[in-house]
């Protein structure tokens, strides 16, 4: 047998035709992203979830009407599109002037709403496709077997994708597109009707992602999660090419979907992660990535995620209202199941530790459970391997988050905006793998069972007001710790970045320091919270380091009232109410997330904290 | 000039940047087939009057009437659909189009629209360049190919923002020629200029900007007359 590097000629092409099955999807996903984001500033998160009602349609046209393959080709992506424009005409449209986080997070809500109901409805397993009759069998070449399905898959992608670039950059359609990604207001004002041209862009992007779900429906199998686990990996395949180029877009994608299928030949365990490893290594060389044009964040104008919040409240009520919390806890197990609030304490303090980053510096971090979840597995491994103190197995949880911290800080903040969420979600997502088949995280079981210990070798946390205490304990010192950096001169300067960056750095600041620092802080809290919640439950698990945790973080931020002191712990109380009140409900509760997230960017970006400051702020200057 | 007979009809136009207020009332009216120059420091407000017209400026009030149709209840890219064509403020080029694209760019709004080759005849630059990217031309040909695009859209009503910035003399005149073939032609024009001097060759009627108003206007024949408060309000 012909072996290439040891490895069987027929296994290496093999794995060499699926990387080009997987490229023709990262291609097809990320040049929807790339033309999406050009126009509108948005990187659409719900990307995904279009890509999974493309396959669905497929599905429903078939089983339910008989309607065939080759229909569903053209129908499908068209369905996705009208899909496409009511989301832009109803959400996207007003977000628009708004910093473009917001679009990030509204497409986020988006994308857990239509998942989260696909999933209620057909649950989580796929449905099949059949390969339509005509595409079916192979050809038997002289050194592999090449499904006929599969080469399909290879050309209509390609066409599909250089069809579009030549639209984009050779007709006159084309032409206005580009005019009005490069400059919206003055295309206008030569009557370019851009509301349209901002809709047909939405909508034709997501097509592309539709027409790739129908395609890759007979290859998987048709299944409502199939849009979320592919989306992240495009999303680092966007960095690695950068955002700037159509061309550059496809190209990487190719290119990714080979390296990730050659991997799988000769080094199988990191094929899940090679992809993520490229960004990095693309992030320290060439930051812009690829084929990128350096201009992100430097043409925002518009304001600043959280700094349209009140100033914040005096001395005074500062300290009547961190008197007030603490008594409250005191008093609240007599009324409250202690556990749960000792869940709402580790969460309440992770939501203020992402907050440092996102209220005060203006950085959305996207992969905050990867700090949470590590510094979980640390402290449970601590905790249950080498019976080491409580106290030190949560230290050992916040050294954990602190060093991630800084190894992710230093990558992150080479971008800013909307690519520094895309890069700390793309990071988390190799932690979270690396949870997945790393020997000592127990896999899918986790770690189980994890002792409570005896603080100082004399007070047993097993018991429940020592336990309460502890936790308590941890959760003021962290609040203490984030109260004091916001108020230093540190704080002073994180909140300059904020407002405005170039003038931070033209006062002589190093902006970068600051911001690293800053990310070091929050992400060493983070793994206090992570640590002490591992201990709380007993369990450290993959649950603690999805991406869907880093987004319950964002969502308490938000709805608490991002750049407060006090919002995330209100936001962390209500959504970590919601989830237990709903638990038992069959209804899946990343609807209800999703559908709150919504509602939070649309009407309610202050926040609940916010929103009241804003009415005392009113009310105040009224009676004045 | 009878307000009621004018083409164009701005009053009391009030707008903001934001929280700025820069336009405190504008008021002028221009004829058809007129010529008219504004004139002003820099900050004066020459160029929010016409962001404010074209709609770029968002938070206006007063009125803009072109023709008697009410201008600012209409969405930003149907104004220059009645007829208008705006040359702005360091000309607008698109760097991602060709020069080719960027004539072919705003959208036509009449029939009696410069036909292209009457367009090359008159720039024969741009036909030379048609195939390379905008902002890869010189500054003047820049200018010239910012005109020459909203010509072709059958427009009637000009607004030429600052069209000698930055040019060298020799351009500058070049520039003032095809004006002034452009005014023989029936045109109406809005020139913003810092340049009196050329302003003055072309105009009927001189309006001077300050603070956002209208600070005073005068007919070009009585510009000898008028030198001496022209330069207290130019002068620095």
């Amino acid at each position: 047998m012909v072996t290439i590097f040891g490895v069987p000629a027929a296994a290496l092409y093999g794995q060499l035709l699926v990387g080009l099955i997987n490229g023709s999807f990262y291609a097809l996903l990320s040049l929807g992203l790339a033309v999406i984001f050009g126009m509108l500033n948005v990187i659409n998160v719900a990307h995904g979830a279009m890509y999974m009602l493309g396959a669905f349609a497929a599905w429903f046209l078939l089983h339910m009407f008989g309607i065939s393959y080759w229909w569903a080709l053209g129908l499908a992506p068209i369905a996705v599109a009208l899909v496409g424009v009511v989301i832009e005409r109803t959400t996207l449209r007003r977000v628009a002037h708004l910093d473009h986080l917001y679009g990030f997070l509204l497409t986020l809500g988006l994308a857990m709403v239509i998942e989260g109901l696909f999933r209620y409805w057909y649950g989580s397993s796929g449905q099949p496709y059949a390969i339509p009759s005509a595409l079916a069998g192979g050809i038997k070449l002289p050194f592999m077997f090449l499904p006929i399905y599969r080469v399909w898959v290879v050309v209509v992608s390609l066409v599909v994708c250089l069809a579009t670039w030549l639209v984009i950059e050779r007709t006159h359609i084309g032409a206005h597109l580009r005019a009005a990604t490069e400059n919206a207001v003055l295309s206008q004002a030569f009557g370019l009707n851009v509301p349209l041209l901002v809709t047909l862009t939405y909508a034709g992007g997501v097509a592309l992602a539709g027409l790739a779900g129908v395609l890759a429906a007979p290859i998987y199998q048709v299944s409502p999660l199939m849009g979320s686990n592919l989306i992240i990996v495009v999303f680092a395949v966007v960095v690695v090419g950068g955002m700037g180029s159509i061309l550059g877009s496809i190209v990487t994608g190719y290119l990714l979907g080979i390296v990730e299928g050659m991997t799988r030949v000769y080094y199988p365990e990191a094929s899940s992660i090679v992809i993520f490893v490229i960004m990095v290594v693309v992030l320290m060389l060439r930051p812009a990535g690829l084929f990128g044009r350096e201009k992100d964040s430097a043409a925002n104008a518009s304001p600043p995620i959280g700094a349209t919040q009140a100033t914040g409240m005096d001395d005074k009520w500062a300290a009547i209202g961190a008197l007030g919390v603490v008594a409250a806890l005191i008093a609240a197990p007599a009324l409250v199941y202690p556990v749960f609030l000792m869940k709402l304490m580790c969460f309440a303090l992770f939501a203020a530790a992402f907050n440092l980053l996102i209220g005060f510096v203006g950085l959305l971090s996207f992969g905050h459970a990867a700090f949470f979840g590590s510094g979980a597995y640390i402290a449970a491994y601590a905790a249950k391997v080498w019976h080491l103190d409580p106290l030190l197995c949560v230290l050992a949880g916040t050294a954990t988050g602190a060093v991630l911290g800084l190894l992710f800080g230093a990558l992150a903040i080479r971008r800013s905006g909307i690519y520094f969420a895309m890069i700390t979600l793309a990071l988390a997502q190799m932690v979270y793998f690396i949870a997945l088949q790393a020997p000592f995280t127990g896999g899918e079981d986790g770690i189980q069972d994890v002792p409570r210990g005896m603080l100082f070798g004399v007070l047993d946390l097993q018991h429940p007001v020592a336990m309460y205490g502890f936790v308590m304990a941890v959760f003021v010192v962290g609040m203490a710790v984030l109260w004091r950096v916001v108020r230093s001169p540190f704080g002073q300067v994180l909140k300059a970045i904020r407002e405005n960056e170039a003038r931070a750095i033209s006062l002589g600041y190093d902006v970068q320091r600051f911001k690293l620092k800053a990310f070091v802080i929050s992400a060493a809290l983070a793994g206090a919270a992570g640590g002490t919640k591992a201990l709380v439950f007993q369990l450290a698990s993959l649950t603690d380091v999805t991406w869907q945790m880093s987004g319950d973080v964002v969502l308490m931020t938000l709805m608490g009232g991002i750049g407060t002191m006090l919002g995330p712990v209100v936001g962390a109380a209500v959504v970590v109410s919601l989830e237990n009140a709903l638990a038992g409900l069959e209804f899946p509760i990343t609807v209800l997330i999703g559908a709150i997230f919504i509602a939070c960017v649309l009407l309610f970006r202050r926040g609940i904290v916010g929103e009241v400051q804003q009415w005392f702020a009113r009310l105040s200057r009224v009676s004045n | 000039m009878a307000a009621a007979a004018a083409f164009l009809d701005i009053g009391d136009l009030h707008g903001w940047y934001g929280e700025s207020h820069v336009l405190h009332g504008v008021t002028m009216a221009v004829g058809k087939g007129e010529t008219i120059a504004i004139l002003g420091r820099n900050g004066a407000g020459k160029t929010s009057t016409l962001r404010a017209v074209m709609g770029i400026l968002r938070k206006r009030r007063g009125v803009v009437r072109l023709d008697g149709a009410d201008l600012l209840a209409l969405p930003p890219y149907r104004i220059p659909r009645m007829g208008i064509g705006y040359v702005p403020e360091e000309r607008g080029i698109f760097s991602s189009l060709t020069v080719e694209e960027n004539l072919l760019l705003p959208k036509q709004v009449a029939e009696q629209g410069l036909p292209l080759d009457e367009i090359h005849a008159l720039f024969p630059n741009l036909h030379e360049r048609r195939n390379s990217s905008g902002t890869k031309l010189s500054g003047g040909e820049q200018q010239m190919l910012a005109i020459a695009r909203i010509l072709r859209t059958g427009a009637r009503l000009l607004l030429l923002d600052e069209p000698t910035e930055g040019l060298a003399p020799v351009i500058v005149q070049r520039i003032g020629a095809v004006i002034g073939t452009l005014k023989a032609r029936g045109y109406t024009i809005v020139l913003v200029e810092q340049n009196f001097r050329f302003a003055a060759r072309l105009a009927d009627r001189l309006y001077v900007m300050e603070n956002g108003q209208i600070a005073d206007v005068f007919a070009t024949s009585e510009l000898d007359a008028r030198m001496s408060s022209l330069h207290t309000y130019l002068g620095v």
